[in-house]
């Protein structure tokens, strides 16, 4: 996977105390039993800490792992070319 | 229809000298105060608290806890889940809507607060976080008890300061003499050991100077007392009726059997001198319990020791109750933890008429000429006690009675 991935996967492990073992790219937010409160949480957390411009529908509770990583990359990328 | 009396079938405890009413109660018993100097105080006028000792909320409460719960609510949590499962109640087989909870809270998160208000001065909005609003609030300690318990029934937080656990106990006793419930989980539970919360008390002067000798700080009643010291944790108790209690074969720790309640209309912060809002309530919580005052053989006394408390409380005890009742304050050992005061100190008086021991008061050396009442200190006291009165009075003036009795 992506270095976003990646970089995902640490911000749930560390900040959202998600298993590091349940995490894979087809496993849902919901699965991981984050609600959209969580997600808009994550999202804040993702601009702080990845210093990335992301909206706040980026992402929802039905979005896998791997789709939200592209997400966000794609939108990163949008913002640098801007 | 004859109205049951209401039993107490669950007790939680979490506070300063042990997680669980086993250590907590031994901790008490023993009189010594669990006061120290805290790091994270360092700096401020007064850096002195009685703290719950190594408590890892990840643990105890679930690995997420951290993250949307402030520790006011984690607090709770952990003597609630102890008052349940010791009630023998199963909240997979009760009916949750006919399950209150109840629970006192002055300050709600507060430490949360001023973590987040850090953020947005320093790093801006971006650094606030989204979780902020659902775990500052104080109602939702008892909206987690909710989801935590299937409790659907009543569900509410009481502030009157630190009165707060004393009034949500007298509020849950309502709801089971109304009717409106079969079980209700209730207590308090406060976590306002914060730098800005500790210098607003230490700036309008009801905190403990004695910053050299903090196990010596807080010493209710004693001529010395100074002020208090803050502490936080957490009381829960269930309540049921005696009369379905006795049908589950439960065992009856105490009955709870009176709550009397008023205010002062007198000042922002000062108890009334002569103690009349304290009479109020007192004589109310007793004609409530049927009990005269000649009977009362306990106090668990608010007992802050700050100059005015000990001595508005102590006249209006020794005006009513005469000097016969048996008085300690807790808050020598385990500090005053403000809205969860009441709670803790009515579920230590539901132990002290359990187990006929009534707990010393802590660094009570030189009682205080002023006060003409029999305090228990130095050492537990072992007596019967059939009917205790556990007292409570908030900033603002509202002051909160409970009266137990033995099963």
């Amino acid at each position: 996977m992506t270095a976003m991935y990646d970089k995902l996967v640490d911000l749930l492990v560390n900040h959202f105390k998600v298993d590091r073992s349940e995490i894979k790219p087809d496993v849902t937010f919901e699965d991981l039993e984050m609600d959209s409160l969580f997600l808009v949480e994550l999202l804040l957390v993702v601009q702080k800490e990845l210093g990335v411009q992301v909206s706040d529908d980026a992402a929802s509770p039905r979005d896998t792992i791997g789709r939200a990583a592209e997400v966000i990359e794609e939108q990163a990328a949008a913002a640098t070319s801007s | 229809m004859t109205a049951s009396p209401i039993a107490v079938t669950g007790l939680g405890l979490v506070t300063a000298v042990g997680i669980g009413a086993e250590d907590s109660w031994r901790g008490v018993c023993a009189g010594r105060s669990a006061a120290r100097r805290n790091p994270e105080l360092e700096g401020l006028p007064v850096d002195i608290s009685c703290t719950v000792p190594d408590f890892d909320a990840t643990k105890r409460v679930g690995r997420r806890s951290t993250l949307v719960h402030d520790r006011f609510v984690q607090l709770t949590v952990t003597a609630a889940r102890e008052a349940v499962a010791d009630s023998g109640l199963d909240p997979k087989t009760w009916d949750g809507a006919r399950v209150g909870v109840v629970i006192g809270c002055g300050l709600g998160g507060v430490s949360t607060w001023e973590r987040q208000h850090r953020n947005l001065l320093g790093e801006g909005p971006g650094a606030v976080s989204a979780l902020l609003i659902p775990m500052l609030v104080p109602n939702m300690v008892a909206g987690h008890l909710a989801m935590e318990f299937g409790a659907t029934g009543p569900n509410f937080v009481t502030a009157t300061a630190c009165a707060s656990g004393a009034t949500a106990i007298g509020a849950a006793l309502d709801l089971l003499r109304d009717d409106r419930c079969d079980v209700v989980i209730t207590g308090g539970g406060e976590a306002g050991v914060s730098p800005l919360i500790v210098t607003g008390f230490a700036q309008m002067g009801a905190l403990s100077r004695r910053l050299d000798e903090p196990g010596a700080a807080s010493r209710p009643f004693d001529a010395d007392r100074d002020g208090f010291v803050i502490g936080e944790g957490s009381g829960v108790l269930v309540l049921e009726r005696e009369v379905d209690a006795r049908a589950r074969g439960a065992h009856i720790r105490a009955r709870i059997a009176g709550y009397g309640a008023s205010a002062d209309a007198h000042h922002m912060t000062a108890p009334d001198p002569e103690g009349a809002g304290i009479h109020r309530a007192l004589r109310a919580a007793l004609a409530d319990a049927d009990v005269a005052p000649g009977d009362v053989d306990h106090v668990n006394a608010h007992g802050t020791s700050t100059p005015l408390n000990d001595a508005a409380e102590s006249r209006a005890l020794r005006a009513l109750l005469g000097t016969e009742a048996a008085v300690t304050s807790t808050k020598g050992v385990v500090g005053h933890t403000l809205g969860a005061a009441g709670a803790i100190e009515a579920a230590l008086t539901v132990l002290t008429v359990e187990t006929s021991t009534v707990p010393p008061t802590a660094n009570l050396e030189n009682q205080d000429p002023d006060i003409d009442l029999d305090i228990v200190s130095k050492a537990p006291l072992d007596r019967r006690i059939d009917v205790a009165v556990s007292d409570s009075f908030g900033f603002g003036g509202q002051n909160a009675v409970l009266v137990f009795t033995s099963a």
